[in-house]
């Protein structure tokens, strides 16, 4: 069958060709092509919801940041209580309404020629509208600044373009239960620390994006150093210091939207801090034990309050830590271990904007609940600043990884060379497993990778 | 959380100590050594020119309007935020085996200029802040990333020499244009 006018490139290539369904193989090609990038922000930047940052950013009425979906940015603000986001380009001559990075204005009024804005995006006047400047031909409703359809979910503040496409339910489907117990857990919620980290990384969007879906293998070697020098170093029988291996064991939940969590097991953490076998103890003696990150023992009874039972079993033996969320959110909400043999968490979320197919932003919130201590809330922020994002001991490992793969990709050879997803599980669910979804027991594997490769390929094949 | 801690860091500056005086001199020494000795990947002799007590901090940057330009230095989120003991884990883990961000290292010189020091109400304690340019350049890139800043810093007499107490680094960029932060500034 001949491929689709819509889906093939200007060399001929067709963009089911760079995909092998059957041999779970992605050409490298993806990480480098301008056509495929440019393709990319109308099917899938254009498409799919996107996540912008979180309401507690701009608590008070008229508050702004600026943030961007694919390249285009945006103003996300807040009016009479709810939340607007704007295409940041003025309708009559394509400035930018807002070149800040935060604030607060009751109006939003172009600097060039002066045109207006209500934090909703509503066109409010020209200046010398008396003199026709903003003319007759368009009705001022029709001036306003371009909107995002707009959705709130546990306070972190989504958009997409696609008006009429999928809600967010449904985009996040069977994953929204897992994801429920990492963002809707508390009973005031969660908040961020500040405004996010923001750096540029010279690689394609999808080499961080496609990691995000839960690689769980490249921890083994691209971090080894936690294992050898950090607090992930093993006590003596518990295997070689450097081996993280034992870190890898778990359940993963692949998404047929791309979406993808890593629930590791804390039975090895639990039996650490009470000497017990983790079987012999109650959900709730282990959520108190070990709670999640932003939680101390006194915060576990709002987890009662805010999940099922089945979530909160899950909480307890194998709770979502790693993974992220198409296209290109990555997040963390880990169990770190101190020196000292306690454990703090950790809870971050990142978004991989694209600024071309050879550049990405790295966009780093930090969050604690709204109830977390003081005491523990400053040294989450601290820890989590020291291991994820600019100087994050972890990440700047990634960050110095992407950008060879990005230029490998563009060699005459190179770029047909494969990235490869083969090792596949076939365990199923663990056993009394509660959770929805596709979920698979065991040291981890790759198909929550191939997953988001498959719907990116759904989505830049779909009929336009 | 301790978000103002340095904001008053022009409070503590007293009496300036005059260019080219000799405690200005021993001061200018400090930081040439200290470039060297990191320019050079000797982490550990930078490690014992800290104090235990040492406060490490590299606040964010926001785009702001003049008359909001206090909110131009964000302290609530950071690039790096570390004290003594974070550091010298950082210190750790360059020495290890698998510090693939920075092995291979980076090829990085800090320029240090426009040195002002300061009397504090300490006798044994000094105020200085520094221009620091860091040039830094990783594998065959034809490039250089810049990362030009000012460092606000607390200096104890320790000895002949000083130990780093206090460093406040305020980065130039909003959005960083290197990779990471897995250099020290």
């Amino acid at each position: 069958m001949k491929p689709k006018s819509h889906n093939l490139l200007a060399d001929g290539t067709s963009i089911s060709d760079l995909i092998d369904i059957e041999m779970r193989e992605v050409k490298l090609r993806t990480l480098s092509d301008q056509q495929l990038y440019d393709l990319e922000q109308q099917r899938i930047f254009g498409k799919t919801w996107l996540m912008l940052g979180h309401e507690s950013e701009i608590p008070n009425e008229g508050d702004f940041v600026q943030r961007f979906m694919g390249e285009d940015s945006v103003i996300v603000s807040r009016h009479k209580g709810e939340i607007y986001v704007s295409l940041n380009v003025c309708p009559h001559r394509g400035m930018k309404i807002t070149t800040h990075d935060a604030g607060n204005a009751k109006v939003h009024k172009c600097i060039y020629h002066g045109w207006a804005f209500r934090p909703n995006g509503q066109f409010l006047a020209s200046p010398v509208a008396d003199q026709c400047m903003h003319g007759t031909i368009r009705d001022k409703e029709d001036l306003g600044l371009q909107q995002a359809r707009v959705t709130l979910y546990g306070g972190l503040i989504f958009a997409t373009w696609n008006i009429d496409g999928p809600s967010f339910d449904e985009f996040l489907g069977d994953a929204k239960w897992y994801y429920d117990m990492l963002f809707c857990r508390s009973d005031k919620g969660m908040e961020v620390a500040g405004p996010p980290q923001r750096f540029i990384i010279r690689a394609n969007w999808k080499a961080a994006g496609e990691q995000s879906a839960a690689d769980g293998f490249h921890t083994l070697t691209l971090h080894r150093w936690l294992g050898e020098v950090g607090n992930y170093k093993k006590g003596e029988e518990e295997g070689e210091g450097g081996d993280l291996t034992p870190e890898m064991f778990g359940a993963e939940v692949s998404s047929p939207h791309g979406h993808a969590l890593r629930c590791i097991d804390l039975g090895r953490k639990i039996r650490r801090l009470t000497g017990k076998n983790p079987d012999e103890l109650s959900t709730e003696e282990k959520l108190k034990v070990l709670p999640p990150p932003g939680m101390n023992p006194e915060m576990v009874e709002q987890l009662k309050k805010n999940l099922s039972p089945e979530q909160l079993q899950v909480m307890a033996w194998m709770p979502p830590q790693v993974g992220g969320m198409f296209p290109n959110v990555l997040f963390g909400f880990v169990y770190i271990p101190q020196a000292d043999g306690s454990v703090v968490g950790s809870m971050t979320l990142h978004t991989y904007v694209p600024k071309g197919p050879d550049k990405l932003e790295f966009t780093n919130w930090i969050f604690v609940e709204k109830d977390t201590p003081p005491e523990l809330r400053e040294k989450m922020v601290m820890q989590t600043i020291q291991l994820f994002g600019t100087s994050g001991m972890v990440e700047q490992d990634d960050s110095d990884t992407w950008p060879h793969m990005t230029l490998t990709a563009k060699g005459a050879q190179g770029r047909h060379s494969t990235l490869k997803y083969q090792a596949i599980y076939e365990t199923d669910k663990p056993d009394g497993w509660p959770g929805p979804g596709i979920v698979n027991e065991g040291f981890t594997k790759d198909d929550t990778q191939w997953h988001w490769w498959l719907y990116w390929y759904e989505l830049m094949t779909a009929e336009q | 959380m301790t978000s103002s801690e340095n904001v008053n860091f022009f409070d503590q500056c007293s009496s300036p100590v005059g260019i080219g005086s000799e405690l200005y001199n021993l001061v200018l020494g400090f930081y040439y050594s200290e470039a060297q000795l990191l320019d050079n990947l000797r982490f550990k002799e930078w490690g014992d020119t800290l104090a235990e007590d040492l406060k490490y901090s590299v606040p964010l940057r926001q785009t702001r309007l003049v008359k909001e330009q206090e909110s131009s230095v964000i302290h609530s989120m950071r690039h790096m935020y570390d004290d003594y003991r974070s550091i010298m884990g950082r210190v750790m883990r360059l020495s290890g085996e698998s510090a693939w961000a920075e092995d291979p290292a980076s090829r990085v010189r800090r320029f240090v200029s426009n040195v002002q020091v300061y009397a504090t109400t300490k006798p044994d304690e000094l105020c200085v802040v520094s221009y620091l340019l860091i040039t830094r350049n990783r594998f065959d890139d034809d490039h250089f990333d810049l990362i030009p800043c000012e460092r606000r810093d607390l200096l104890r007499v320790s000895g002949d020499s000083f130990k780093l107490a206090n460093r406040e680094v305020i980065l130039d960029q909003v959005l960083l244009g290197t990779p990471n932060l897995a250099i020290f500034l």
